[in-house]
């Protein structure tokens, strides 16, 4: 298997000094699906930004390697970035500038943006503006911007926080046909226990826990030991 | 917040709103540009455009509800500013003319503003080589101003359920925090905004 | 203090709109060579800032309210060379989707509210922070420019719809002055408490973002909001020609302005109704800046947290 994402010895420290990451080392392989769990200000999004070299402000210690390199140009193309607040991601005017932003970086096509709304089941949305839009339709709208980048990995920050119950739905039915390497930073841990087969557990910049997820998120200690609690679904089908 | 009182009828459809946005800028323009250079004696022009402002209304289906509406929202800053000219030998004269022209460049602008999306706007100022910064500016002020206004308003209330001493000179000790508050949470999203920009590619 | 169309003689728009014009591109043109890409977004985003600030209402009185204009503020936070853009931007969006002032009067707008406002207030800021340090010195500063830049924006306001001959100078002057003297107070209070909050919360923003602007830029932009000023107000309060009328005549455009003034524009007799003589006008300016002075000071005093004094 290609390793998609390399991480060695990386650690990362706020400008106001607090240290954020402290020597993680872990890589995941290519059309892996893993997930990232750990308590509030663990560390994850800290994390999610170095994995497209946004962090660290100076680049260039080669801590993180996405297919091998560490060129920030390499490094934005193949890994997508969904962030956590869809109105920091929405930025342009319309839902059809927005979209097209990547594209127009990377020098893609325009017809790829009616195609990645399509894909979210949004086409006829290109001229409405994002404060015009639900929640949900703005996170679908982030992740055709994202999808319309033709990234191989796909990193996503709480992808299901704020979505009603519908919404949340609809999101996972979305994720589960793109194919691409993928990263879940989430506490939604049954959206972790349906999805992914590996897990890593972050706490106060370390990672405390690596491994397929029916063991990680099954074992008890570790979890609340990290404020985390074992998934509803897994509850249901091993009383303990 | 309300976020399509300025501009709800910008998005529908009709003859009008199919005009390209650069011919009704300029149109837009046109007139606020003659109907302010013309003397006030010429009633024709003013009756005319009138006419034609109406005209342009019903083709464009804005209720004249809504227009008027709009109308009483903005004369106050009209008639405040003009009642000075009636303190003044003959004020009452210009005091008209004023209120005639400036209501007419009014209703044309609201017309505008209810035909035309802002991001429409935007494109013709990119168009006519408005430096970028200016447009980039005005193009993210556009985006996050309801985000903003929507924030501020739920920190106001959140602060205010707490508020037990009711002194006017505390409810701006409030408010001054709330705003400062916002701006230090702004800056945060410009941050995370850039971020954003720089995750899809931007150079 | 938007002004609405109708308002300006073609001469007056023309004017504004090119000093509007070269401050404006004056401060985009140097933003573009020394801003930081990670600025960028900072300049929309305080835009919306200084928008949705100018939203929420401070209670005055008997059910009336009053809101921030925000230039000072602007100027403080992010430099006086940003905030001229940021303020221009505010005023473009309330023109297009508002409709607050016109547009052919926007040049105009621009002129008072993101330029004669943002520099003088900043110049008045950056001279007296230095009577006092540390936050009490920003603090003082910021409420003293918040009074200064409101008033000065209003006799430039004033200037312009005087010198469009719409309004006599001797009925414009005293109530935009006036008012505006009671409204900059108001203003000066809300930057100073805002910029409180902000010191108290993230004190390293207030000192960061001067670097943002050159001082060769802010003389320049100085220099435009002079000749805005020298234009507009000195015809009046000095008894100087009527420059901008000359210059129209020697450009031949004034027959632009078709209508003819119904009010001879240069006033000579000028202060509050009722009171004659040519010492009325300094004397009340000089005992509203002093006042305004001293509530800055006061204000400074009593509202600086406690550890940094």
């Amino acid at each position: 298997m290609t390793t998609a994402i390399e991480v060695r010895n990386l650690s990362y420290r706020y400008p106001d000094g607090r240290e954020a990451l402290r020597g993680l080392n872990f890589s995941i392989g290519e059309d892996e699906c893993v997930g990232l769990i750990g308590p509030n200000g663990a560390g994850k999004s800290t994390l999610l930004l170095h994995l497209n070299g946004i962090l660290p402000e100076v680049p260039g210690d080669g801590a993180v390697r996405v297919f091998g390199q560490t060129d920030l140009a390499g490094m934005r193309r193949d890994v997508g970035l969904l962030f956590q607040d869809p109105d920091d991601q929405l930025f342009c005017p319309t839902v059809f500038e927005d979209v097209a932003f990547g594209p127009q970086q990377l020098g893609l096509p325009e017809t790829i943006v009616t195609e990645a709304l399509t894909r979210v089941g949004l086409s006829g949305f290109e001229k409405r503006s994002p404060h015009h839009l639900s929640h949900g339709e703005k996170r679908r709208v982030c992740l055709a911007g994202v999808l319309a980048c033709q990234p191989r990995i796909l990193v996503l920050d709480e992808p299901t926080s704020g979505l009603d119950p519908r919404g949340r739905r609809e999101f996972k039915t979305l994720l589960r046909q793109i194919r691409a390497t993928k990263l879940i930073a989430t506490h939604d841990l049954d959206l972790v226990a349906e999805f992914c087969s590996r897990v890593l557990v972050l706490d106060r910049g370390e990672m405390v826990a690596d491994g397929l997820s029916g063991e990680v998120l099954n074992d008890m200690p570790l979890m609340l030991a990290h404020g985390l609690e074992r998934p509803h679904t897994l509850q249901h089908r091993h009383p303990h | 917040m309300r976020h399509d009182f300025l501009d709800r009828y910008s998005r529908q459809d009709s003859p009008l709103h199919r005009v390209s946005a650069e011919a009704k800028l300029a149109c837009a323009f046109g007139i606020v540009a003659l109907t302010v250079a013309v003397p006030v004696t010429a009633v024709p022009y003013f009756a005319g455009l009138a006419c034609a402002l109406v005209a342009v209304t019903l083709v464009a289906r804005i209720p004249f509800g809504y227009l008027g509406r709009r109308l009483l929202w903005m004369e106050p800053f009209v008639l405040g500013v003009g009642v000075l000219t009636l303190l003044q030998p003959e004020g009452w004269k210009v005091f008209l003319g004023i209120v005639v022209k400036s209501t007419l460049s009014l209703v044309t602008m609201v017309l505008l503003a209810n035909t035309t999306p802002f991001a429409e706007i935007l494109r013709v100022l990119r168009r006519v080589r408005v430096p970028g910064l200016l447009v980039t500016t005005l193009a993210l002020m556009y985006r996050y101003l309801f985000v903003l206004v929507d924030e501020g308003e739920r920190m106001h209330r959140a602060r205010a359920a707490r508020t037990f001493d009711q002194r006017r000179w505390h409810g701006w000790t409030t408010l001054a925090t709330v705003v400062g508050q916002l701006f230090v949470r702004s800056t945060e999203r410009a941050e995370r905004i850039y971020a954003a920009m720089l995750a899809r590619g931007w150079k | 203090m938007h002004i609405p169309d109708g308002f300006l003689d073609a001469k007056t728009a023309v004017a504004s709109t090119a000093l509007a014009a070269a401050g404006v591109g004056v401060a985009l043109w140097q933003a573009k060579r020394i801003l930081p890409a990670r600025q960028v977004p900072l300049l929309g985003v305080t835009a919306a800032f200084v928008f949705a600030a100018q939203m929420l209402n401070f209670p005055i009185a008997a059910g009336t309210s009053g809101h921030l204009i925000g230039g000072v503020l602007a100027a403080v936070l992010v430099g006086p060379g940003a905030a001229v853009i940021v303020m221009t931007a505010v005023l473009v969006l309330q023109c297009f989707l508002f409709q607050d002032g016109g547009a052919s009067a926007l040049g105009a707008n621009i002129l008072n509210m993101a330029l004669v406002s943002v520099v003088t207030g900043y110049a008045v800021y950056a001279a007296t922070r230095r009577l006092a340090g540390g936050t009490r010195g920003v603090i003082l500063g910021a409420a003293f420019a918040g009074w200064c830049s409101t008033v000065l924006a209003a006799l430039c306001c004033a200037g312009e719809l005087a010198l469009s001959g719409r309004v006599a100078w001797r009925v414009v002057f005293p109530a935009m002055g006036g008012v505006h003297m009671l409204i900059g107070l108001g203003e000066g209070a809300i930057t100073a408490l805002v910029l409180i909050a902000v010191a108290r919360a993230r004190p390293e923003l207030l000192d960061a973002r001067t670097e943002m602007t050159r001082p060769g830029q802010a003389l320049v932009l100085g220099l435009i909001a002079a000749v805005g000023l020298a234009l507009f107000v000195s015809p009046f309060a000095c008894g100087w020609p009527d420059g901008l009328e000359k210059i129209a005549g020697n450009l031949g455009f004034e027959h632009f302005a078709a209508e003819k003034p119904l009010v001879s524009a240069p006033m000579p007799e000028y202060g509050l109704p009722g009171l004659k003589g040519a010492w009325v006008t300094p004397l009340v300016g000089a005992v509203g800046t002093l006042t305004a002075f001293v509530l800055a000071w006061v204000l400074a005093r009593t509202l600086t947290p406690k550890k940094e004094s």
